[in-house]
């Protein structure tokens, strides 16, 4: 055995200098987002090996779809192709390549540039898609996940502090490790359906696309890739709080999980759109918070009713407590953000965000009344006989609901707000003037 | 892309994960020579080695999610990030007597086919295309037989030879590891069509 390890070792180490699969993008210039003064007489783009371009292996897009690039060609020994470009006006560009990587897979990218304007990120690079229904879907298990993740812990340590019985805490450990790999997986999704918009790339070349413009340029990019580290230190707390029944361990766990639902908040409208500020990020992260930790606590609760009987009352009385304090809070951003997002009060019934607007504050609504007759009708009146018995499906109705409600933001997340008449115009002239 | 700056090169993450790897051998290797009994006479040295595995499963989210030149290194770094904090996590939770159904004990081999397909899969050029596409099918092949030891070791876990097998698993990939990112200028691509050697 230990013969045939050391020739394996040997045979390893005498094969021939590195080489790294495929090619991968060291630079470009221009620079990705690089805002330029004057513009390019030439776009290239380095590999860290050499590689082959293909005819249009870089194609260089204006605002309007034109394409201004030509003679492409290849420089140092094939590791830089490279592209003349046409006289360019001031405008934002889209730079698309591909080329032949020396071990035959055709490596792909996109990343854009402006002259003398901002660029935009590349995930409104010039052919990107907007966000799919498969998109909303996959935001939704998203939020759902989150839910389960923030809501199990909160109610752990906000309504059910102290010693379990250890089938509930497993139970307990299980949902919310669900939740926190749950968002895992699905922010790599949801991170791979982004960037496949932006690629526009056949599934067999996207498999090797250059995600790395995406990761580090934009803001869903950085955001996917602080949530997956947080995570990912999340799910080993969690564990290590059951493995050593060091309960203080959630805590930071706890903390981490709220800190990370802020990713959400930096890279979505709150952060970009029309009037957005540090109080409207904030306001969109309370929002996300609270109604993940009334959604996932509602969830808990259920759990908690189907495991242990002994524990109803209290954790009853104990998220009944919690509840009003969510419920204010996501009464007070959610109205502060639909003032900053509607333009008008009719755009609740003439656009179609405000539409999804409308429906999901009727769901919300609806949810608030279930959860007032369990508030002020149900509690009172815990000690009835049979009473506690019957509760699991109306709180099982009543998180239904908060899922739906969560389904409905998730749309609202990947739609565009209305438009400001006045926000409009600008768009309008500035369209004209482009070349 | 102001990150870039401050990721490490390729070489040498590769290498710091082959001495993780390493040291997991030579734990398990000591263990396999010594007796599960003289090894666990310290209670710290039961979870010496489900603690390692854990770690480098947490060490491998930010290669995956720094090192996205190409959607398929993403994924296959994050299956790898994923198996290896599995494997650590039902490790020590059957050393530390919290998980005690037999199943557990499948958790390190599912990773290792796991890993071993993963392997494969993100490598698909021949074995004698380039170092790199040689070390990728080896440690594909070695975690896919490998991952036979630990599962016979679920049925029989005082059986020696598969216990010192398992541990030869580790110490390959290992070496593996530290000789698939070489930056040595030795010798050329085997294929012609890997193209001149570089770095």
């Amino acid at each position: 055995m230990r013969r045939t390890l050391a020739l394996c070792a040997l045979v390893v180490l005498a094969l021939p200098a590195q080489a790294f699969g495929h090619a991968s993008i060291q630079a470009s210039s221009p620079s990705s987002r690089e805002r330029l003064d004057r513009p390019p007489r030439e776009v290239t783009v380095r590999f860290d090996q050499s590689v082959k371009v293909f005819p249009y292996g870089i194609r260089v897009y204006d605002v309007k779809g034109h394409q201004r690039a030509y003679g492409w060609r290849t420089l140092d020994q094939g590791r830089v192709i490279s592209a003349r470009v046409r006289p360019l006006e001031k405008g934002p560009y889209t730079v698309r390549w591909q080329a032949l990587s020396a071990d035959g897979h055709a490596v792909s990218g996109v990343f854009t540039f402006g002259v003398g304007v901002a660029a935009p990120p590349p995930s409104d690079a010039f052919g990107a898609v907007g966000p799919t229904t498969t998109e909303d879907v996959v935001r939704w298990l998203l939020f759902v996940s989150l839910a389960l993740l923030i809501g199990g812990l909160g109610f752990r340590l906000l309504v059910l502090d102290g010693p379990l019985p250890s089938r509930l805490e497993g139970r307990f450990t299980v949902v919310t490790l669900i939740g926190a790999v749950g968002a895992l997986e699905v922010g790599v999704a949801a991170f791979l359906l982004r960037a496949q918009g932006a690629l526009q790339l056949p599934f067999a070349l996207f498999l090797y696309g250059d995600l790395s413009p995406f990761a580090y340029d934009t803001r869903f990019g950085m955001a996917f890739v602080a949530m997956t580290l947080l995570l990912a230190l999340v799910i080993a707390l969690v564990f290590l709080a059951w493995l050593t029944e060091r309960r203080v361990l959630l805590w930071p766990a706890f903390g981490l999980s709220i800190a990370l639902a802020s990713g959400l908040s930096l890279s979505g409208h709150s952060a970009v759109d029309r009037g957005a500020s540090t109080w409207s990020q904030l306001a969109d992260w309370a929002h996300l918070v609270a109604a993940c930790l009334w959604a996932g606590g509602l969830a808990m609760l259920l759990v908690v009713f189907l495991s242990a009987p002994e524990l109803r009352r209290r954790s009853f009385i104990g998220f009944a407590r919690l509840a009003p304090v969510l419920i204010a809070v996501l009464i007070a951003a959610g109205t502060y953000l639909t003032v900053l997002r509607l333009t008008s009060l009719d755009d609740l019934w003439t656009t179609g965000y405000g539409q999804v607007l409308l429906v999901k504050l009727a769901l919300v609504v609806a949810a608030l009344a279930w959860g007032g007759v369990h508030h002020f009708v149900v509690e009172p009146r815990l000690d009835r006989p049979g009473l506690l018995a019957r509760l699991p499906r109306s709180l099982a109705g009543e998180a239904a609901v908060g899922m739906a409600v969560l389904l409905l933001a998730a749309v609202l997340v990947n739609a565009a707000p209305p438009v400001a008449p006045a926000d409009a115009t600008e768009t309008a002239a500035r369209v004209q003037a482009a070349p | 892309m102001t990150v870039l700056a401050v990721i490490p090169p390729s070489e040498h993450v590769h290498w710091w994960f082959a001495t993780g790897v390493l040291l997991l051998g030579l734990c398990l290797l000591a263990r396999a020579v010594v007796g599960p009994e003289v090894w666990d006479r310290r209670p710290w040295r039961r979870y010496l080695w489900p603690g390692l595995t854990f770690a480098l499963g947490m060490l491998m989210f930010p290669v995956m999610v720094l090192f996205t030149s190409s959607t398929l290194h993403m994924l296959a770094h994050g299956v790898w990030a994923q198996v290896m904090l599995l494997a650590g996590a039902a490790s020590l939770g059957v050393a530390a007597g919290k998980l005690k159904h037999p199943a557990w004990n499948l958790a390190v081999p599912f990773a290792l086919f796991v890993s071993g397909l993963s392997f494969l899969i993100h490598e698909q050029n021949p074995w004698l295309y380039s170092r790199s596409s040689f070390g990728h099918h080896m440690a594909g092949v070695v975690l896919l037989i490998g991952g036979l030891f630990p599962l016979a070791l679920a049925w029989r876990p005082r059986w020696t030879p598969a216990a010192v097998g398992y541990a030869l698993v580790f110490v390959v990939i290992a070496i593996v590891l530290f000789a698939d990112r070489d930056v040595a200028p030795i010798f050329g691509h085997l294929d012609p069509d890997a193209g001149a050697p570089h770095r």
